[in-house]
């Protein structure tokens, strides 16, 4: 058993290996690369040859997760994968790499491809962003890397984390990794994470209930939902951490 | 040409002796030819042996404990032993990773060690090969097929991947260390782990698929075509023998 038992108002989710307890007030959503680039028609994703229906899928359920954490009073974050103008935080490994069409920096369609401000780097409206919710910019995969992500997360208090967004076994997996190794517990949304290719959607689903669960926990939204339906917002707020704004 | 006669001794040293300074590339890799700034020095890119300890491919070890066939776990030590005698040979610096914990648990997240206990396993109970994942124990030990040598650096580390809370990355800066190239255990787990460290932290790995496995088939050949896609999003994949076929010393090629 964890070495604190989780108190009285917890939440229990079933999930593989096997359920997932959290206390909603140090519990947060965390929505990873929600970014037009990787989403939408017409963006860097697509650019690449992928098919972007596949990650725009998720979208649907995530809305809904979404306004069901909002209404808990549970903390939202969200990231965003990009890099500063002058790309002096893009390692040469990464800006040079193979012989792709676009390269970060240049000008697609959307704006300039994954730099901080541009249109297409931002994200999607169905998904944007309220005042007071935190977006963290990364320029990795990994959310905790070169950035102010766990500062948040202690000063908060929170100890786990309900993991969507995309590419499932890219930057949700980078993440998770990173999380999982500094002691948070993840739960990932089956149906809320998304990979421009099918047999990796699945494979990397499998990789984090392996092993007894060697990264995490898997649910569909469905379950997360029912399990926040019987929270009340009042007991969320009477136990979060300092004001956020 | 260094002359060493002051000191009394008659042999020289050429510092610029190509046979000494080997390089590395372009290695015929999936998906373009490694690394992708042409070649590298072989003294700037590290062979990095991932936890090839006996909790994971030894018998009686932790993986073994929790039912898995450490068969595949070992399929890569004949390959990786001959590629660390490579790069032994050409100069090419070598960094062991060892997964454990301190004695007292206290750097053992309380999920992790709730979840081996849940698959029969305990971390820091006790085993055949001692306590579970514990710094010191036998089980902790790398297995005598590609044991460090004097001089190697061994990185001790509490998570799967080897840069969180270790001094890898000040290690790495400090010896010009720009590459990477990936040998160990499990290919899924920590080996993909450190790969994506390494990866957002700017350096360009290679990971030889020869030189890998998983407790799961499965696993191993996902999280190497997951490497692949997309460009390389973590960078390339290739067999060890295309890095001895693609070693160059001077204007011979060694392979």
């Amino acid at each position: 058993m964890p070495a604190e038992p989780l108190p009285a108002d917890h939440v229990t989710v079933p999930a593989d290996p096997g359920p997932f307890g959290f206390v909603p007030s140090r519990t947060a959503l965390l929505l990873i690369d929600m970014q037009r680039d990787f989403v939408e028609p017409g963006g860097f994703g697509e650019s690449l040859g992928n098919d972007v229906s596949l990650l725009a899928a998720v979208i649907p359920p995530l809305r809904k997760v979404l306004a069901a954490t909002r209404a808990a009073g549970m903390t939202v974050l969200h990231t965003r994968e990009g890099h500063r103008g002058d790309l002096s935080d893009c390692p040469p490994a990464k800006l040079n790499r193979g012989t792709p069409t676009m390269r970060i920096g240049d000008l697609g369609p959307k704006g300039r491809i994954l730099i901080r401000g541009e249109y297409g780097h931002d994200i999607v409206d169905a998904l944007a962003p309220l005042p007071g919710e935190v977006v963290i910019d990364k320029p990795g995969k990994g959310a905790f890397y070169a950035t102010d992500l766990q500062e948040l997360l202690e000063i908060v208090g929170i100890t786990s984390l309900i993991v969507t967004g995309v590419t499932t076994e890219v930057c949700v997996h980078t993440t998770v990794r990173e999380a999982n190794d500094r002691g948070y517990e993840c739960l990932v949304l089956a149906d809320c994470v998304g990979s421009y290719f099918p047999e990796f959607q699945q494979a990397g689903l499998a990789m984090i209930a392996a092993q007894g669960g060697i990264f995490g926990w898997v649910t569909p939204s469905a379950a997360y939902l029912d399990a926040l339906s019987a929270v009340s917002p009042a007991a969320v707020g009477a136990t979060t951490g300092p004001e956020r704004s | 040409m260094d002359d060493l006669s002051e000191y009394g001794m008659t042999r020289t040293v050429n510092r610029l002796d190509p046979l000494r300074h080997p390089r590395l590339g372009p290695v015929a890799a999936d998906p373009y030819p490694w690394p992708y700034d042409g070649t590298v020095a072989a003294d700037h890119a590290a062979l990095m042996c991932i936890d090839w300890q006996v909790d994971f491919c030894g018998p009686g070890g932790y993986v073994e404990r929790m039912g898995y066939d450490i068969g595949l776990t070992r399929a890569g030590l004949p390959a990786t032993a001959r590629m660390l005698a490579h790069a032994r040979a050409i100069g090419m610096p070598v960094i062991h990773t060892r997964e454990g914990h301190c004695a007292d648990l206290s750097d053992l997240p309380a999920n992790k060690r709730w979840r081996s206990a849940q698959i029969g396993a305990e971390i820091g109970g006790p085993g055949p090969q001692g306590r579970i994942l514990v710094r010191g124990e036998p089980g902790w030990e790398i297995v005598p097929e590609v044991a460090p040598q004097p001089g190697e650096v061994l990185i001790d580390k509490p998570g799967k991947g080897a840069f969180y809370a270790t001094q890898l990355d000040l290690v790495l800066r400090t010896k010009g260390i720009t590459h990477l190239v990936l040998t160990g255990i499990t290919t899924d787990v920590c080996v993909h782990t450190t790969m994506r460290e390494a990866n957002d932290r700017g350096y360009e790995c290679l990971v030889l698929s020869d030189c890998t496995g998983a407790t799961e088939l499965g696993n191993h050949v996902a999280a190497l075509r997951m490497v692949t896609m997309q460009g390389g999003v973590f960078g390339c994949v290739a067999t060890s023998d295309a890095v001895l076929a693609a070693t160059t010393t001077g204007d011979h090629h060694a392979g």
